[in-house]
C-alpha cells in the first residue's frame, strides 16, 4: 500500500438481499466497484449517466451506478441483474425478452430490467405513459425498442390482467 | 474533482464546521450527478449532505417548502392543489437520473443549461440557507439568489437546506417550455412564466418570465413582462412582447446566435400562452 497510515476506506450496503462490506476508494464509482466485486452483469457503457446499461436499483429505485460514488451507497439496498434472474430460471420479462427476439447484442438488457423491475414494484397500473417515464433512461442502439417495449407490454398487460382479477 | 475523502456528517452544524475547516478543499456531495460535468483533477473532501433529514416536501403558509436534498423524482411525483412544480421535474435529464438528484443541487452550483433555476425564478421562489450555528438563516429570493453563481456563496461553508415555492393564487398560472433534440439531453432553451389575470378584465395584471440556457446564465426577461402588463392575453400579445426579450442570445450545438433568438422567442410566446390558459383555469 502506498500510504501505510491511511486507513481503507469500506462501505457496507445489502447487495441482492445479503449484507456486504466492500474495500473502495473515495473517487470509485458503485458501477466499478460491482464489476471489480465479480457482478459483471451490470454495464459499462457511456459512463456519464445517459444510455442506462449499468442501471442498478437503490432503495428500490432505479440509479446509474457509473454516476454514483461507491461511498454514497452506505447501508442502502442494491440489487443488480445477478439477482433478477438467471440463465435457468429468468425472470418473467427476461423470458418475454428471449421469447420474442428482442435481444441483439444484449448490452443494453440487464439495465431495461432493471429499470422494468423498479416499475413493476413502485407501480401498481402500467400505463404507457407511466411506462416511459420508468423506461427514459435506457437506451437501445440496436432494436429500435419496439421488440422490447412488446415484452415488457405483454408482463404489464398479464399483471394488470391477474391484479383485476384479485 | 477528485474526491480523496468521504465525510458523512450527522447534522447540519457538523456539516458547516467540516465545510468551513475544508474551505476550497471541501465540497458538499448530494445526489453527486453534476460532478460529472466538473472533470478536472483538483483533489476534494465530499461532504454527503443527504442524511440530514433535508429531504421532503410540506405545505406551509401559502407555499411549498422543498428540502435540498429532495430528489427530483420525488418533486415530480408531488401533487397539491396549486402547485406546478412537478412539471418542469418530470422534463429533466431521466428516471435514473431524477432519482438521484436534488433540487439543491440542481441550484447550488448553475450550470447554463439548467431548466430548474428559471422555473424558480417564474415562480418567485426563495431559497433558506443555514449559515452557522451562530447566524441567522439567510432567505434570498430567487432574484437576489440567481444575480450571480450562487456557488459563491457556498464557499465559507454555507448550505442550501430548502427551497421555498409559493402556491399559486386564483387567477395565476404557470407555463414552461424546454426545447431539447431529445428527451433526455439539455436544453437548447429552455423558458417558464407565470401570469396572474385580473378577474373582472382578464387583463395581465403581472407577469414573471424567466429564460436560460440558449444564454450564458438564465434570467428575467423584464422587458417581456412590461410589455404585457394591462394587456388582453392573446397569441399576438405573447409573441409582440417575446419579440422584446433583451437577452445575450448566443448559438451552440449547430443552432446560430439568430436561430437561438428566434426559438426563445417562441418558446416564450409558448409558455406564456401555456400560464394564461392555467390563470384562465384557476379561478379560485
Amino acid at each position: 500500500m502506498m500510504n501505510q497510515t491511511a486507513p481503507q476506506p469500506a462501505v457496507t450496503f445489502t447487495l441482492n438481499g445479503e449484507t456486504r462490506t466492500f474495500a473502495t476508494r473515495p473517487d470509485e464509482k458503485l458501477l466499478d466497484l460491482l464489476r471489480r466485486n465479480g457482478y459483471r452483469g451490470t454495464k459499462f457503457g457511456c459512463g456519464q449517466g445517459t444510455c442506462g446499461a449499468c442501471t442498478v436499483i437503490m432503495d428500490g429505485r432505479a440509479i446509474y451506478a457509473c454516476l454514483l460514488y461507491s461511498m454514497q451507497a452506505e447501508g442502502r439496498d442494491i440489487r443488480t441483474i445477478e439477482g433478477a434472474g438467471t440463465l435457468d430460471k429468468p425472470s418473467e420479462f427476461q423470458q418475454e425478452l428471449i421469447d420474442g427476439g428482442a435481444v441483439q447484442c444484449g448490452y443494453c438488457i440487464p439495465g431495461m430490467v432493471m429499470s422494468a423491475t423498479a416499475l413493476m414494484e413502485a407501480e401498481s397500473t402500467y400505463p404507457d405513459e407511466l411506462v416511459k417515464e420508468y423506461m427514459d433512461g435506457n437506451l437501445c442502439r440496436c432494436t429500435g425498442y419496439e421488440k422490447i417495449w412488446d415484452a415488457l407490454r405483454r408482463v404489464l398487460d398479464r399483471r394488470e390482467a391477474a391484479a383485476k382479477k384479485g | 474533482m477528485k474526491l480523496c475523502e468521504f465525510l458523512r456528517p450527522a447534522s447540519l452544524p457538523a456539516a458547516y464546521g467540516q465545510l468551513r475547516d475544508l474551505g476550497p478543499r471541501g465540497m458538499i456531495l448530494a445526489g453527486g450527478t453534476a460532478l460529472h460535468f466538473m472533470q478536472d483533477h483538483t483533489p476534494v473532501t465530499a461532504v454527503d449532505i443527504t442524511r440530514l433529514g433535508l429531504s421532503g416536501i410540506r405545505a406551509e403558509d401559502g407555499g411549498y417548502v422543498i428540502g435540498a436534498t429532495t430528489p427530483l423524482a420525488d418533486i415530480q411525483r408531488y401533487r397539491a392543489p396549486r402547485w406546478a412544480m412537478h412539471e418542469i421535474c418530470r422534463r429533466i435529464a431521466t428516471h435514473q437520473i431524477r432519482n438521484v438528484s436534488t433540487i439543491g443541487g440542481n441550484i447550488a452550483r448553475v450550470f447554463p443549461w439548467a431548466d430548474m433555476p428559471v422555473a424558480l425564478l417564474a415562480m418567485d421562489a426563495s431559497m433558506r440557507i443555514y449559515a452557522g450555528p451562530e447566524a441567522p438563516e439567510e432567505t434570498p429570493s430567487a432574484d437576489e439568489y440567481f444575480a450571480e453563481q450562487p456557488a459563491r456563496r457556498f464557499l465559507g461553508g454555507k448550505i442550501l437546506t430548502s427551497v421555498r415555492v409559493p402556491a399559486l393564487l386564483a387567477h395565476e398560472g404557470y407555463g414552461s417550455v424546454k426545447v431539447v433534440r431529445t428527451a433526455a439531453a439539455f436544453s437548447m432553451v429552455t423558458v417558464a412564466a407565470v401570469l396572474k389575470l385580473d378577474p373582472a378584465s382578464g387583463a395581465i395584471r403581472a407577469a414573471r418570465v424567466a429564460a436560460g440556457s440558449a444564454i450564458p446564465f438564465p434570467r428575467r426577461l423584464p422587458e417581456v413582462e412590461d410589455a404585457l402588463l394591462g394587456k388582453e392575453p392573446n397569441e399576438a400579445l405573447f409573441l409582440e412582447a417575446a419579440s422584446k426579450a433583451d437577452a445575450p442570445w448566443r448559438g451552440k450545438e449547430g443552432m446560430t446566435a439568430e436561430y437561438s433568438k428566434h426559438l426563445a422567442e417562441v418558446s416564450i410566446a409558448d409558455a406564456l400562452a401555456d400560464a394564461a390558459r392555467h390563470a384562465l383555469e384557476r379561478a379560485e
